[in-house]
């Protein structure tokens, strides 16, 4: 039975309703990182939220390990598009609250056992933020105090360290440079390796869907008016020899554009 | 001085800036005393506008001589017990009283806006009565209030609370609303329960945006607190004023009402610096 498994899922969203996802199915398995590829608008986020429980479809159905589930939890890990960090606590209280309200509740927190335990958090946390390539010394800084692109990695370092079984990321690479891109897809793949947890991750990259998934989903509209369907679902080779990688992404670009909206209105730039 | 003087992009020097933000201060406090010492050349006898000297007087006896009304007592020795037992003190800790008391019932408030904001039950609960509650004048339900409640502290306290508490309910509710859905959903994900949610993600990050909140709704507070004292009371800053007006004693009302501005000042400044203090990471824009 797979872990992930998407049927017949479509969502509409406004008045009058416009279709967002078109009878979407997909089943993923454990240990799986898929990627999903898909033109911006398509519908890549709504999937992931979708999986989270976050909301509900407005036909299909979403299971995730053999059930229904109403409401994002602990086994479903997220790291959003944007407001991924919360603005009213440092770097070091981002990434220690998952542990923390996992073992503590509200009440708890008080007693001396939940200090103690806290120190052990923290220097967990101090490991993962090495990881990420965080200086120590931005543990005490306000996440609006970091740049974009290390707010996206405490995200991720905030994600990953109550090591939920299926992680969800939503272009959560997007504001690396180059170099930092890499390290962070090299540390992703290494983390997958070890945890064997499943990977949703959303990307506009073809060539590091490519690099990071073992399968590569391409989401794209048939017509500019009617919701996004499964386009292209492509297992990656293991390993993915880098001359393969041309004719790979010709294939996934070419899937996804197929209905681009913006096609004619470069083509009329291109007479001028 | 540059051409553009008066443009948007003009940059005046810091001394510039400071002395323009007094001129109208200075002009304000010249022209009264102008004026005050206009009028008491035509007539020495003049009540409307005291001199200084004659509000130095007044203010002088209404912070170190006990009230009219318990003038009966034997006047204590000591400079500091003169100032305890004082009609200023008096009326000070009697209007204060009623304002912390009804501050003190904002917290529920807050909380009533915070579960209404997050949990749709609570929502569909309250939100039409509320919205609907927030639309009674208040001041119009004064005399059901002390009908209902008595002429005592109780309807004084009520009045402000009624007149205030909606506003900072709905707002606590819009600005509940407008946490992303993002930062709820990644709580979630995070092991989060629902009580760790509304109160260490949701309300501690909207938290500084409601002590503005409350901050803003300091002149309404004071606004309610000042129609009832004035109305029905027998001790407090505004039954003072109000008292003294029948004797058209302006040389004791002028300084109560700039002291009034003092202390909602000096109430306002201590809850921009706690805000400040508590919410450090907090940018207002
Ligand atoms: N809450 C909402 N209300 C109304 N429309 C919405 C809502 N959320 C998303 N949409 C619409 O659904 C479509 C898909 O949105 P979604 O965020 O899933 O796109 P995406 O594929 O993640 O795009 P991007 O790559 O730019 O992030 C968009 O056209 C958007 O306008
Ligand atoms: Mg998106």
């Amino acid at each position: 039975m797979p872990l992930i498994e998407i049927r017949d899922v479509s969502v509409a969203y406004g008045t009058p309703t416009r279709p967002v996802l078109d009878r979407v199915s997909l089943a993923i398995e454990e240990g799986e990182f898929v990627c999903l590829l898909g033109q911006t608008g398509c519908g890549k986020s709504t999937l992931l939220r979708l999986v989270l429980g976050a909301e509900r479809p407005a036909a299909g159905r979403i299971l995730v390990d053999g059930r229904v589930h109403h409401q994002p939890d602990r086994t479903r890990g997220y790291v959003p598009q944007k407001y991924s960090l919360f603005p009213d606590k440092t770097v070091l209280d981002n990434i220690t609250f998952g542990p923390e309200v996992c073992e503590f509740g509200l009440a708890a927190r008080l007693t001396p056992r939940f200090f103690r335990r806290r120190r052990e958090f923290r220097r967990q946390a101090f490991e993962y933020l090495q990881r990420i390539g965080l200086e120590p010394s931005d543990a005490a800084k306000y996440p609006d105090q970091l740049s974009g692109g290390m707010q996206q990695r405490v995200a991720i370092a905030q994600a990953l360290i109550t090591r939920p079984r299926i992680l969800l990321m939503d272009e959560a690479f997007s504001a690396l440079d180059p170099g930092t891109r890499k390290g962070m897809q090299r540390l992703i793949r290494q983390l997958w390796k070890d945890t064997g947890a499943t990977i949703l991750f959303v990307t506009h990259n073809t060539h590091e869907a490519l690099r990071l998934g073992t399968r590569v989903v391409v989401l794209a509209k048939e017509m500019p008016d009617s919701g996004s369907r499964v386009m292209l679902d492509l297992p990656v080779p293991e390993p993915c020899r880098d001359d393969d990688i041309p004719r790979l992404v010709r294939r996934l670009e070419s899937a996804s554009t197929s209905s681009d909206p913006l096609a004619p209105a470069s083509a009329l730039s291109e007479k001028w | 001085m540059p051409a553009a003087f008066l443009l948007i992009h003009a940059k005046p020097s810091r001394a510039w800036s400071v002395l323009l933000s007094w001129t109208l201060f200075a002009a304000g406090i010249g022209a009264y005393f102008y004026v005050s010492h206009a009028r008491h050349r035509d007539n020495p006898e003049d009540r409307v506008m005291p001199t200084i000297a004659q509000m130095a007087r007044g203010m002088y006896n209404a912070a170190l001589q006990p009230a009219e009304e318990d003038e009966a007592t034997a006047p204590p020795d000591n400079f500091v017990q003169r100032f305890f037992g004082s009609m200023l003190w008096k009326d000070t800790r009697a209007s204060a009283r009623r304002f912390f008391y009804s501050m003190a019932l904002l917290v529920p408030a807050v909380l009533l806006g915070l579960h209404m904001g997050l949990f749709p039950y609570a929502g569909s609960f309250f939100l039409r009565f509320i919205l609907f509650f927030d639309k009674i004048v208040a001041l119009s339900l004064l005399p059901i209030l002390f009908i209902a409640f008595g002429i005592d502290e109780l309807a004084k306290v009520m009045l402000i609370v009624i007149g205030v508490a909606p506003t900072i309910i709905l707002d606590t509710f819009n600005l509940v609303r407008g946490v992303p859905a993002e930062q709820t959903v990644k709580a979630f994900t995070l092991g989060a329960g629902d009580f760790d949610v509304a109160y260490r993600v949701v309300l501690k990050q909207v938290m500084p945006r409601i002590l503005n909140s409350i901050r803003l709704n300091l002149k309404s507070v004071m606004l309610f607190l000042f129609a009832g004292e004035m109305i029905a009371s027998t001790d407090g800053l505004a039954f003072r004023i109000a008292l003294l007006r029948r004797h058209m004693g302006m040389d004791v009302i002028i300084p109560y009402v700039l002291w009034v501005a003092l202390l909602l000042f000096l109430v306002d400044l201590g809850m921009r610096r706690l805000n400040r203090m508590l919410h450090p990471w907090f940018r207002e824009s």
